[in-house]
């Protein structure tokens, strides 16, 4: 099943003298369970393609539309709710809220979706298991490594179960190690939890673990094969 | 997890931050309500002492006599009039007074003075001018003893500082000799029978009056000396008098030591040609409150016949309540500052929130958090401060408000000596807790909302995507 579509948008930034094409005339769709990565150098259009889905940034032209949604058609206060209940978010860094301990900051979104406090704890302690930090459930973000705070913000995300979880390099700040372990716990719970992953990376061994590999070159998608 | 719990733990990632806020917060609150507490206690202080010493709170004029205080705009002062203001249950008792001018001469010396008819014995109960009489006076013999004595060095050496000089209280002769309190058992009864200045008083029906002491220098008087007033009457009539000076009196104000004449108000009332009369008559009350002054203001004043009225003390002291008021204003001004100063501490806190956490507001809104939570969390946070600040400062300034109250401020020196010399207690005196606590808060309160603004006008303003490249 289609859970997203993206017809033929661009991202034009003119803040300079001269205009970016950030995305140029992408076109793609992603379904259900998808484990993906954009790749492509820096400057490619990763980050702005990853907004432009979640509806953090709106396209200078084309449509997104997400299980039937189209982006566009929504109230600024519509977008953050649709976002609360659709997607999830893993950024490069500083993900989580830092005052909240790890327990916490799972919980969260499932808080503001007002989940009873039976399903929030049964929910919030799986996701912890399967990101092997239950025991850190008390912790603050800042008791915790970089590669910890990432598995953790991953549970967040997922948390809520959001038709699908962006994650802009997620492993940019991860030492090789932390970033195949994440990787790992991502695939898992793609597979477990049948929700699709999409992230950008330009880490070679974190590309090898993707199951459908889009890449960009100046905004335009260059490639979009899907491995088994 | 509740906006108010959120916002309590943010409060504390900064500690340092928060915690140097809220003490300023801090300060400002206590600082200003003690300051204020001070101003507005010698304000009441100050006043309590004018009013109850002089022109008591109600007063039965005619009606013209205040913008037009001349002989002809008096009154005759009937049993029936006296009888009507004593049947108010709040009214102990009425103090007669006749006031006008008239030219004092003595030899060839001339000088306009303050002419005040009193009852001897009732004016004690307003302006006790029996205790202004001289008491102790540092004549050239009185020095010359008093250095024989066993004076320490320091005060024999002071004395001629003040050669001449009059005293109506042994408390400011103290001061101005600079004696200690500790020492004045000891050393004060030896000026005392020194210095000591026997005076005499007025009693009615006698052509006696007493002088100020400054009148009585320039006039070249001294008790037993004969005084001329002439002055004009009532309805044109020529008024002129010879009488004897009985008593030297210590004004505190030079101004009014250097031209008050008292004598009973019979002689004066005679002096002046309108027996019966009075220019005004002052109602000694019992309970002061606004409210029954108003209500006296109203029943008796319908009963008073024409052209009599009722005047109350803030008319009768405007120019004294303008002065406090502008006095007051400067006060302000100190608090205002004060607050200002606070005002861009917790502004500089804000700011620098804001800037710090622009990512973190970001990241909260991508994955779902509406701007108005967020709003409400950050603002809560401010609150927190500014409650933590202002209640931290009652806290603290209320107990000492009270102690201070009970024990208030002692002034030494020449504060002393002004206060000693307008009869006063040289205290200065803690305004009970009232609305200005209320006040202290309102203003942190609109800072912190003023602050708040900022953030939330940022958070509503956010581009998401530059937020979290933050
Ligand atoms: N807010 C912006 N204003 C102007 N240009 C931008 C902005 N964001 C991104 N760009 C430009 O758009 C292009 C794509 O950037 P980005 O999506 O961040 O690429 P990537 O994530 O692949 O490194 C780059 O040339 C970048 O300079
Ligand atoms: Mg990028």
């Amino acid at each position: 099943m289609k859970i997203i579509e993206i017809k033929n948008v661009s991202k034009i930034y003119n803040e300079s003298e001269v205009q970016v094409n950030a995305v140029n005339g992408v076109t793609l769709d992603f379904q259900e369970a998808e484990f993906a990565a954009i790749v492509g150098p820096s400057g490619s259009g990763k980050t702005t393609l990853l907004n432009l889905i979640g509806g953090l940034d709106n396209p200078t032209s084309g449509e997104i539309i997400i299980d039937g949604t189209n982006l566009a058609k929504l109230k600024s206060s519509e977008l953050i709710d649709f976002r609360m209940r659709n997607i999830g978010f893993v950024f490069q860094a500083y993900n989580l809220i830092p005052v909240l301990t790890a327990k916490e900051n799972v919980e969260f979104i499932m808080n503001l979706q007002s989940w009873s406090k039976k399903e929030r704890d049964e929910r919030t302690f799986e996701l912890l298991k399967a990101v092997g930090l239950f025991e850190r459930a008390n912790s603050r973000p800042a008791k915790m490594s970089g590669g910890q705070q990432q598995r953790i913000a991953v549970a967040r995300a997922l948390a809520s179960r959001p038709k699908f979880v962006l994650a802009d390099e997620p492993t940019a700040n991860l030492d090789s190690k932390s970033a195949s372990t994440l990787l790992e716990i991502m695939e898992k719970l793609n597979h477990e939890e049948k929700i699709t992953f999409i992230f950008s990376t330009h880490d070679a061994r974190v590309v090898k673990m993707a199951h459908r590999v889009i890449t960009l070159e100046d905004g335009k998608v260059v490639s979009d094969d899907v491995r088994e | 997890m509740k906006n108010y719990k959120i916002a309590w733990r943010n409060l504390w990632r900064n500690k340092r931050r928060t915690i140097i806020t809220v003490a300023s917060v801090f300060f400002a609150v206590f600082f200003a309500l003690l300051m204020r507490s001070l101003q507005l206690g010698s304000y009441d202080h100050m006043f309590r002492n004018v009013i109850e010493s002089y022109t008591g709170y109600l007063q039965v004029q005619n009606e013209d006599f205040k913008d037009n205080p001349t002989v002809d705009n008096v009154f005759a002062f009937s049993p029936e009039i006296s009888e009507t203001i004593l049947k108010d249950k709040n009214v102990s008792d009425a103090v007669p007074r006749f006031e006008s001018f008239a030219l004092a001469s003595s030899g060839s010396l001339t000088k306009g003075v303050l002419v005040m008819g009193i009852d001897p014995e009732k004016e004690s109960l307003l302006s006790n001018v029996k205790e202004r009489l001289v008491k102790y006076k540092l004549t050239e013999k009185t020095i010359e003893n008093l250095k024989k004595s066993e004076l320490p060095e320091t005060v024999k050496s002071k004395l001629d500082l003040f050669k001449g000089e009059s005293y109506s209280s042994g408390g400011i002769l103290q001061l101005d000799l600079g004696i200690r309190n500790a020492d004045s058992s000891a050393l004060m009864p030896i000026i005392r029978k020194e210095a000591s200045f026997s005076n005499g008083y007025i009693s009615s029906g006698n052509k006696e009056v007493l002088i100020g002491y400054r009148l009585a220098k320039y006039l070249e008087l001294n008790i037993g000396d004969t005084l001329v007033l002439i002055g004009q009457g009532y309805h044109g009539t020529t008024a002129a008098g010879k009488f004897r000076i009985s008593g030297i009196v210590r004004m505190p104000t030079s101004d009014i030591d250097n031209k008050i004449v008292y004598l009973p108000v019979d002689v004066c009332q005679e002096l002046y040609g309108a027996p019966g009369m009075l220019t005004s008559l002052a109602l000694c009350i019992k309970d002061n409150s606004d409210k029954k002054i108003n209500r006296m203001m109203q029943s008796i004043g319908k009963e008073m016949p024409s052209p009599l009225r009722m005047i109350e003390w803030r008319e009768m002291n405007a120019l004294l309540i303008n002065q406090m008021e502008s006095d007051n204003k400067s006060g302000g001004i100190m608090i205002a500052i004060l607050y200002l100063v606070i005002a861009f501490g917790i502004f500089g806190t804000v700011l620098m929130m804001t800037i710090e956490r622009k990512r973190e507001f970001g990241v909260l809104v991508a994955i779902g958090m509406q701007k108005s939570k967020l709003a409400a969390i950050v603002s809560l946070e401010m609150i927190y401060i500014g409650l933590l600040g202002i209640l931290s400062g009652i806290a603290v300034a209320f107990p000492a408000i009270i102690i201070g109250q009970y024990n208030p401020i002692r002034l030494a020196g020449e504060y002393a000596k002004v206060y000693e010399s307008y009869g006063m207690e040289p205290v200065m005196p803690f305004m009970p807790v009232d609305y200005y606590f209320l006040w202290q808060s309102v203003i942190v309160a609109l800072i912190v909302g003023i602050a708040i603004i900022y953030p939330v006008r940022k958070i509503y303003k956010m581009q998401l995507v530059n937020s979290l490249k933050a």
